[in-house]
């Protein structure tokens, strides 16, 4: 009896899910099972019905590309360092805020505003107040008597910039996570800490940075998986250039699929992508998991 | 000779509310004192204050001859265990206990030979690798108590470490505490709102109420004469009765009974206040029979509780053999000791002194 009802209310559980299933199969599925069909053979915009499989030769291909090698590269020192910079920016402002106790509510709005912004806007912003000629950057620098700076022409300026335009936009990610994970924190062993004797510098590294271990790991692993996926700001502010100076993979991508138009080469770097931005994610999923027991 | 002294203590929250108002005590060298009161009382913020945690608003602190007002905590030689344990999480048993002393900077064999000291007196040197979240209630317990032991301080101050262990885990700890304080032979002021805790373990007791000092004295002392109603009803269980009564001509009048004393108050309304354990079924000599029914009777397995009803049907409650038959409803006499009776005024609820 309570089988069969068990029984049937699974069916209708199955039911309700249907439709969202659908949807998902439909437009998350289909396209990552189609890009790993493109990636393995010879599809053309031109003639999407003259196709040959051709295998992982599109995979070796890839990394015989030294474009592609490049954008990984350029992809790694962008990653690791806008994740550090924000790291510790975040950390510190968030330190600093933990301590606050009236009006903490305003620092909170305004941390969120550059987080609320779309990334196409905050790239057009800067865009525009980095101008070398025009921009209100270089007027400011001017007042105090620095020559002006082109920050998007140089290769190194535009690496850099990009770099600080992200933080810029992203950092209130760490500060607002980091800050919920102190404001976590037990009281009581900073009071028995305190009566043993240990100063603020103590506190920190004994039992503050330990206690947030996993919260930082959590965090790190979060900005870790967008920043290697970050498309926009490059695309507005500096379209990968100059040269490939800022040319990040998911931007090389796009431009091999849809400005070189050579879409079964880029599906392969695009699987390639999704590999690395999964594995990352499985981490931060087991380590979560691990968390919880 | 190590005295804490409390002089005029008060604590005053930003907010304006007082915690503990103008608290005066005297905590003897290597006594068992404990503070006891209801929730909200302001005992653990005296012991706050005691130990640092809590800047004091006004008053002063005096531990043996020094003013230690604006003592930096560490500086106070006082241990603290806390009531959830306030372990580090991150590190072992042995990390906990020995974070201090490599604080101090303590040589790693004197670490080492203090360790083993105090862990074997707790029996903790099988879980020494453990981390906290590995161990029972109690075997933190312990941890927080041993992190305290290593500290080898002047006093003690224990903030309501028995209150988050099962009952039975808490008896056992009570007698081991007990223990411990006759082995040490340091001072320990204990934080608690369990009243059978007070009464088991304390030298002293000082019973708090809204941040003012009730009552200080002995565990039997407090509960034979306590200061004021108030005293009265929070400690023993079940409470002591309360009924309300009539100084007159010489004699008390209560629940339709009368007893001569030479009470030094004038006449007027009282309080008249008796214990469950002084009020006897059997007619003994001398004793003041009052009339009552019979309301229930619960049974606790070595003795009851019997509840009757006055005249004026208030409920007054009487320990008694457990085998007490009684069919509820029915009149019953009670017979109380005239000794055990206390006066207490109607309006201020402070004891009457009887001249005996």
């Amino acid at each position: 009896m309570t089988a069969a009802i068990a029984q049937r209310d699974r069916w209708f559980g199955f039911a309700m899910t249907l439709p969202g299933l659908f949807a998902l199969v439909l437009v998350v599925l289909f396209p990552i099972l189609f890009t790993l069909w493109t990636s393995t053979s010879d599809f053309t915009l031109l003639k999407p019905s003259n196709d040959a499989f051709l295998g992982l030769s599109h995979y070796t291909q890839a990394f015989a590309t030294p474009e592609f090698r490049h954008a990984l590269s350029v992809t790694l020192a962008f990653v690791v360092a806008v994740v550090t910079l924000e790291f510790l920016v975040g950390f510190a402002v968030a330190l600093a805020l933990d301590k606050v106790e009236h009006g903490k509510a305003v620092y909170y709005v305004i941390l969120l505003f550059p987080l609320l912004m779309n990334p196409v806007v905050v790239g057009l912003i800067w865009k525009m107040f980095l101008h070398p000629t025009l921009g209100i950057v270089n007027y400011v620098l001017s007042l105090v008597g620095i020559a002006p700076v082109d920050w998007l022409g140089v290769p190194d300026n535009a690496f850099w910039t990009v770099v600080a335009v992200d933080i810029w936009h992203q950092v209130s990610f760490m500060i607002v996570l980091l800050l919920a994970g102190l404001a976590a924190l037990p009281k009581e062993p900073y009071e028995a800490a305190r009566l043993e004797g240990a100063g603020t510098i103590r506190c920190f590294f004994w039992i503050t940075l330990p206690l947030m271990r996993p919260v930082i790991v959590v965090t790190l692993l979060i900005r870790l998986i967008f920043a290697v996926k970050t498309y926009d700001i490059i695309y507005i502010m500096t379209r990968g250039g100059p040269g490939q100076a800022t040319e990040l993979v998911s931007y090389y991508i796009y431009r091999r699929a849809f400005v070189g138009l050579d879409v079964s080469q880029a599906s392969a770097m695009a699987v390639i992508l999704l590999l690395v931005v999964l594995a990352l994610t499985a981490w931060l999923h087991r380590y979560m998991r691990s968390l919880a027991q | 000779m190590t005295e804490i002294r409390l002089a005029n203590v008060t604590k005053t929250y930003a907010g304006g509310q007082t915690a503990v108002d103008g608290v005066d005590l005297t905590i003897h060298d290597g006594e068992f004192f404990v503070l006891l009161g209801p929730s909200g009382c302001g005992k653990s913020t005296t012991l706050r204050m005691i130990a640092g945690l809590e800047p004091i608003s006004s008053g002063d602190l005096f531990i043996g001859e020094r003013r230690m007002n604006e003592v930096d905590p560490k500086d106070r030689d006082l241990a603290f265990v806390f009531q959830n344990y306030a372990l580090f999480p991150h590190l072992t048993v042995k990390g906990n206990l020995t974070f201090g002393m490599k604080l101090r900077g303590v040589p790693a064999s004197e670490q080492e030979r203090r360790l083993a000291e105090v862990t074997a007196m707790l029996g903790l040197a099988p879980y020494l690798d453990r981390k906290p979240g590995q161990l029972s209630g109690g075997q933190r317990q312990r941890v927080a108590l041993g992190r305290a032991l290593l500290r080898d301080p002047v006093a003690f101050l224990l903030d309501e470490p028995l209150s988050n262990l099962d009952a039975k885990l808490r008896a056992q700890m009570r007698t081991e505490l007990v223990k411990l304080h006759r082995r040490v032979g340091r001072t320990i002021i204990h934080v608690t709102h369990d009243q059978i805790e007070a009464m088991t373990m304390a030298d002293r007791i000082c019973i708090m109420h809204d941040g003012k000092v009730a009552q200080v004295g002995a565990p039997m002392e407090v509960y034979r004469n306590p200061a004021d109603t108030f005293v009265a009803t929070f400690t023993g269980s079940p409470p002591m009765n309360l009924v309300p009564g009539r100084l007159e001509n010489g004699a008390v009048h209560f629940a339709g009974a009368s007893l001569p004393l030479d009470a030094k108050a004038a006449a007027g309304e009282v309080t008249a206040g008796f214990r469950p354990e002084d009020l006897s079924l059997a007619a003994l000599p001398d004793r003041v029979e009052i009339q009552t029914s019979v309301v229930a009777v619960e049974t606790l397995g070595a003795d009851a509780i019997l509840v009757v009803s006055l005249a004026g049907g208030q409920e007054i409650e009487m320990r008694v053999p457990a085998d007490t038959r009684l069919e509820p409803g029915s009149p019953v006499s009670v017979h109380l000791d005239p000794d055990r009776l206390r006066l207490f005024d109607r309006q201020t609820g402070k004891a009457i002194v009887r001249a005996r």
